[in-house]
C-alpha cells in the first residue's frame, strides 16, 4: 500500500532528524553524585551544572517560565534465571521527578525559582546564583521505606529542561530544535 | 472480507472520516489557544494531525494512481471522472487558496495589532515608577537597617535577642534574623508566632556582603506579595568575634504591592507575548495550514469518490450499451436513486426489455417463416410439375425437384445464377431457355407448349409463367405432358381402329359370300374362254376382302385391350419355342445368346405377338434391303430404379431406322414399308404399356436396328 509505505518513510526520516537532533543537543551534567549514609537512612548530595543556550536565556529574559525537571530512580538487576545469575535487565522499585520553574520578576529584577511539588519559592539577583541553587541537591532523601542494598541497587539521577511546559507557540519549535532539548544522561550515585 | 468490501464501498467511511475530520479541527483550533485544557495535548493532536494529512495523502496517492491506471487503460468512464475530478480539485484550490491567504493576511495584521510601540513605553515606565517608587523605599530601609546594626553592634551577642525583639516591633519589619557570614544564624525575631525557622538569604547576598556591600532589594515572597529584603553587616565590636549581619525582611505596603503587582504581571505578560509573536504568528499559520490543507485534502478525496459516485452509472449505462451492441439484449441495470441518471438507467432497462421482445418476435416469426418456407417447399418438391423461379435479372431463384426430373438435369447447382448460362452446359433445354426468356420479357401472363428434343426422345413440356408479386420475379411451372399427348393420340387410334374394324368388318363377309357365289354359280354359265378371267376376278376379290379382313384383324386387335392373362414364364424356354417357328428358312439367322434363365409373369400370347411382330419386321426391314437376315436376341437382369427389370434386345442387321421415323416410329401408321397395316410397332408398344414396361430403339453402327425392351421382374408387378 502506496499511503503506508510513504508514511513509513516520512515518519523514519523525522526519527532520523529527531534522534541527530538529540545528539548535537548541549547536555546538562551531573557532577559526583554521592550517597551518605545517615543513621538508618541514606542521603543524596549532588552538583547539576545547567548551562543554558542563549536561545533559553533569551526566553527567560521575556518573562518565558522555564521548567527543569530532576529524575531520581531506584532500581535492582532483576535476573532472568537466578539469582547468581547477572543476566536480565533492571526492575525500577521507586522513581520520582522534581519539577523546579525559573523565571525572571522583573519588578524586583530576580530570578525566582519555585519548587513545584510544595510552591516553595526562592528569589535570586542573578541567573547564575539561581541555576547554582538550582542544581544544588543537598540531602536528598532516599525512600525509607524501601530495604537498601548500597552496591547491588543502582540510584539514578537525570535532569531535563521540559519542552512540554513551554507555552503552546514555542513548543512545535522546542521538539524540532536542539537549542531546547537539553538534558543529563542517566548518572548513578555513588554508593558510601 | 465481503462486509469488508461492502463498507468500503458504501459512503459510511468517507462520512466517518469527515467527521472525524471536523473534531480534529476543532480540536486542534482549540488546542492552540492557551487558556485550554486542551492546550496540554497540543502537541498529540499536532501529531494526530499530521498523521492524518500523511494516511490522506497516502489515500490520495492511491486515488490518483488508480485514475491514471483508469485512463491509461481507457477503462470506460475514467475519462469523464478525470475531467469532473480536475473541475472540481480546480474548484477546491481556487477556493481555498484565496480563503486562506486572507485568512494569513488577517491573521498577520491581528497579532501584529496587538502589539504597539506606545503600550510597550507605558508599559517600560509604568515599570520604572514602580521601581522608582520602591527605590525611596528601599533607601530608608536601608538606612533603618543600617542603624539597626549600628545599634546591635553596640551590645553583646548574648542581648541580641532582646534588641532583636524591640527592633522588630520598633521598625515593624516581618523579621530580623543575625547570621554569621558563613551563613549560620545567630538569633532572630519573626512577627508571625507560627513560623519559627527565619527565612535563609541566598547566597548573593553573603557574597555581596563579603565584598563590604550592602544589600537592599524587592522580594517576591510566597503568595506573589512583595516584600524588602535588606542586609547589611554588623560593625565588629570586640575581637575573636565572627562577622555577623542583620537580615531584615520589610512588609511593603498593601496598596503598593499590589499595584507592583499588576504592573510586574502586565509588563512580563506583554513582554512575553511580544516575544513570542513570531511563534505565535507560526503556530496560528501552522494550524490554519494544517486545518487548509487536510480541508483540501479531504475535499479532494471526496471529489473523487463522488465523481466515481456520479460517472459509476454513466459507467454501467456505457458498459450496458456495450453489451446490447454486442447482441446481449437482456442487459438490465440496478437502478439507484430517483434523479435524471436514474431515470437513464430505468429508460435503458425499458428499452432492452423493448429489444428483446422485439428480438423474440423476430425469432418467433423468423421461425415461422421457415417452416412455411420448408412446408413449401415439401409441397414444391411433391409437386410433379417442375417449378422454378426466376428473379428480375433471370437468375434462377429455386427449382423444385420435379422441375430436375423432368428436365433431366439437376437445377440446384445452377441456383443464384444467369438463367441464360444453363443452357451453354446443357444444349437440349436451349430451346425451353430461348422459349422462356423470350415469353418473360414479352407477355404477363403466358402459357406455351414446347418439344424438347433430347437425344432420340421427345419430350413435350406445357410452361406456364406468372410475374412474381411487385415485380420481383417471375415463377414458371411446366409439366410433362408426352405421356398424356401419347395416351390422348393412343385413345383416337384405338377409337378409329375400332370404327374401322366395326364398320369394315360388316360388309366383308357378304362381300366375299357373294364372290365366292358368283364364281361357284355363274363359273359354269360363262364362256369357257372367260371362265378363266372370273375365276381370276373372283379370287381378286377374295383376296383382297381377305386382305382387308386381316387389316380389319389388326385394328381390332390394336383397338381391344383385354386384360392380361399373366403367368409365370420362363424367358429363355419362352423365345426359344417363338424362334423355333423362323426355323424352316435357312436363309433367317436367329440366334438367342446363352444367358441365366430369368422367370417372370407375362401374358404369354400377348406377348408372343410381340416377339413375333418384332422379328418379323427385322426380317422384312433385311430382305427389302436385300441383306442377309441375322437377328441376335439377347436378354439380361438389370438394376435400375425402381427394382429390377428384365432388359431384352433384339438387334437385326437391316439398314437402320430414318431419323425423321425415330420419334413417331410406335405410332399406328408410323411406317415406310409397302406392305403391311403400319400397326405392328404400334401393336408392340401397347402390349408392352399394358405389361408397365417400355420400349426403345436404337440404330446400330455401321448398320442395323437395336429394339430394346424392359419388363419389370415378378415383385413389382402388381
Amino acid at each position: 500500500m502506496p499511503a503506508f509505505a510513504t508514511a513509513k518513510a516520512i515518519f523514519t526520516s523525522l526519527l532520523l532528524l529527531l534522534s541527530l537532533n538529540s545528539l548535537a543537543a548541549e547536555h546538562f551534567s551531573i557532577d559526583n553524585p554521592t550517597i551518605t549514609k545517615i543513621g538508618n537512612g541514606y542521603t543524596l548530595d549532588a552538583n547539576i551544572r545547567y548551562p543554558l543556550t542563549p536561545r533559553v536565556i533569551e526566553a527567560l529574559e521575556n518573562g518565558v517560565p522555564i521548567t527543569f525537571l530532576q529524575h531520581f530512580q531506584l532500581s535492582q538487576p532483576f535476573p532472568i534465571i537466578g539469582k547468581h545469575w547477572p543476566w536480565g535487565w533492571q526492575k525500577t522499585l521507586w522513581s520520582t521527578v522534581i519539577a523546579h520553574e525559573l523565571r525572571y520578576h522583573a519588578l524586583s529584577e530576580q530570578y525566582i525559582l519555585l519548587t513545584l511539588g510544595n510552591n516553595k519559592q526562592r528569589s535570586f539577583p542573578s541567573l547564575e546564583t539561581a541555576l547554582t541553587a538550582l542544581g544544588k541537591i543537598h540531602a536528598f532523601n532516599l525512600p525509607p521505606e524501601y530495604d537498601i542494598e548500597p552496591n547491588v541497587m543502582t540510584f539514578e539521577i537525570r535532569t531535563e529542561l521540559d519542552i512540554h511546559a513551554l507555552p503552546t507557540p514555542m513548543r512545535p519549535g522546542a521538539l524540532v530544535s536542539d537549542k531546547w532539548q537539553i538534558a543529563s544522561p542517566w548518572v548513578s550515585a555513588n554508593w558510601p | 472480507m465481503n462486509t469488508i468490501k461492502r463498507i468500503s464501498k458504501s459512503p459510511l467511511p468517507y462520512y466517518i472520516l469527515g467527521g472525524l475530520l471536523l473534531i480534529l479541527t476543532i480540536l486542534l483550533s482549540t488546542a492552540t489557544q492557551d487558556s485550554s485544557r486542551l492546550n496540554e495535548l497540543f502537541l498529540p493532536i499536532f501529531g494526530l494531525a499530521i498523521l492524518t494529512l500523511i494516511l490522506l495523502v497516502g489515500l490520495l496517492f492511491r486515488s490518483f494512481l488508480r485514475l491514471r491506471r483508469d485512463f491509461k487503460t481507457q477503462k470506460p468512464g475514467s475519462k469523464l471522472t478525470v475531467r469532473l475530478v480536475g473541475v472540481f480539485v480546480l474548484l477546491i484550490l481556487i477556493s481555498t487558496s484565496i480563503v486562506y491567504s486572507f485568512s494569513v493576511h488577517f491573521l498577520h495584521r491581528g497579532i501584529n495589532s496587538w502589539f504597539d510601540v506606545e503600550i510597550e513605553r507605558a508599559l517600560n515606565d509604568s515599570l520604572e515608577l514602580s521601581r522608582t517608587a520602591f527605590g525611596d523605599r528601599k533607601r530608608t530601609l536601608l538606612r533603618q537597617t543600617r542603624m539597626m546594626s549600628g545599634v546591635l553592634s553596640e551590645v553583646p551577642v548574648s542581648e541580641f535577642n532582646t534588641n532583636l525583639r524591640d527592633l522588630t516591633d520598633l521598625s515593624g519589619a516581618i523579621e530580623l534574623s543575625v547570621w554569621t557570614m558563613d551563613g549560620q544564624l545567630v538569633t532572630s525575631s519573626i512577627q508571625n508566632p507560627n513560623i519559627i525557622v527565619p527565612d535563609l538569604p541566598n547566597e548573593a547576598i553573603f557574597r555581596q556582603l563579603k565584598q563590604e556591600e550592602d544589600y537592599i532589594g524587592l522580594d517576591p515572597g510566597d503568595n506573589d506579595r512583595l516584600q524588602l529584603r535588606a542586609a547589611v553587616r554588623i560593625p565588629k565590636t570586640g575581637m575573636g568575634e565572627d562577622e555577623k549581619m542583620l537580615h531584615v525582611l520589610f512588609p511593603v505596603n498593601e496598596q503598593l504591592s499590589k499595584l507592583g503587582k499588576t504592573v510586574q504581571d502586565a509588563y512580563t505578560d506583554y513582554k512575553e507575548l511580544n516575544y513570542l509573536r513570531k511563534p505565535l504568528i507560526s503556530i496560528f499559520t501552522l494550524t490554519l495550514s494544517l486545518i487548509v490543507l487536510l480541508t483540501v485534502l479531504a475535499s479532494i478525496w471526496f471529489a473523487i469518490w463522488i465523481s466515481r459516485r456520479i460517472v459509476q452509472p454513466l459507467q454501467d449505462l456505457a458498459d450496458g450499451t456495450q453489451s446490447v451492441a454486442s447482441g446481449n439484449y437482456n442487459t438490465q441495470l440496478t437502478t439507484k436513486g430517483g434523479d435524471e441518471i436514474g431515470f437513464l438507467v430505468q429508460s435503458f432497462n425499458q428499452m432492452t426489455q423493448r429489444l428483446t421482445k422485439a428480438r423474440d418476435a423476430t425469432q418467433v416469426s423468423h421461425r415461422l417463416l421457415e417452416q412455411q418456407t420448408n412446408y413449401l417447399g415439401a409441397v414444391l418438391g411433391s409437386l410433379s410439375s417442375g417449378v422454378i423461379t426466376l428473379d428480375k435479372l433471370l437468375y434462377l431463384k429455386t427449382a423444385n425437384v420435379a422441375s430436375s426430373a423432368i428436365l433431366e438435369t439437376n437445377l440446384q447447382p445452377h441456383l443464384e445464377m444467369p438463367f441464360s448460362k444453363l443452357e451453354q452446359q446443357h444444349r437440349h433445354l436451349q430451346s425451353f431457355i430461348q422459349m422462356v426468356t423470350t415469353e418473360i420479357r414479352n407477355k404477363i401472363n403466358w402459357h406455351q407448349q414446347i418439344e424438347l428434343h433430347n437425344g432420340l426422345q421427345l419430350q413435350i413440356l406445357m410452361c406456364r409463367g406468372t410475374p412474381l408479386l411487385n415485380g420481383v420475379g417471375w415463377v414458371i411451372v411446366f409439366d410433362d405432358i408426352t405421356t398424356l399427348i401419347q395416351a390422348q393420340r393412343d385413345a383416337a387410334w384405338g377409337e378409329v381402329a375400332r370404327r374401322l374394324a366395326h364398320e369394315i368388318k360388316n360388309p366383308l363377309t357378304p362381300i366375299r359370300l357373294s364372290a365366292e357365289r358368283l364364281q361357284i354359280k355363274y363359273e359354269p354359265l360363262v364362256p369357257e374362254e372367260q371362265t378363266e378371267q372370273l375365276h381370276k376376278l373372283t379370287n381378286t376379290i377374295i383376296q383382297q376382302v381377305d386382305a382387308m379382313k386381316d387389316m380389319v384383324n389388326d385394328f381390332s386387335d390394336y383397338a381391344k385391350s383385354p386384360s392380361l392373362k399373366l403367368e409365370s414364364i420362363s424367358i429363355s424356354t419362352f423365345i426359344h419355342e417363338v424362334i423355333a417357328l423362323y426355323q424352316s428358312n435357312t436363309k433367317h439367322k436367329i440366334t438367342l445368346i446363352d444367358s441365366p434363365d430369368i422367370a417372370l409373369k407375362l401374358d404369354s400370347n400377348r406377348f408372343r405377338q410381340v416377339l413375333h411382330n418384332l422379328i418379323k419386321n427385322a426380317i422384312e426391314a433385311s430382305e427389302d434391303a436385300s441383306l442377309p437376315v441375322t437377328i441376335q436376341i439377347d436378354y439380361h437382369k438389370i438394376n435400375d430404379t425402381p427394382g429390377n427389370w428384365l432388359e431384352l434386345t433384339i438387334r437385326d442387321s437391316g439398314p437402320g431406322i430414318p431419323d425423321d421415323m425415330m420419334t413417331k416410329l410406335f405410332e399406328p401408321y408410323a411406317t415406310n414399308k409397302i406392305r403391311g397395316t403400319g400397326l405392328g410397332l404400334a401393336i408392340v408398344k401397347k402390349i408392352i404399356d399394358e405389361h408397365q414396361g417400355s420400349v426403345w430403339t436404337e440404330n446400330l453402327d455401321p448398320s442395323g436396328t437395336c429394339i430394346i425392351i424392359r419388363l419389370p421382374l415378378e415383385k413389382t408387378i402388381p
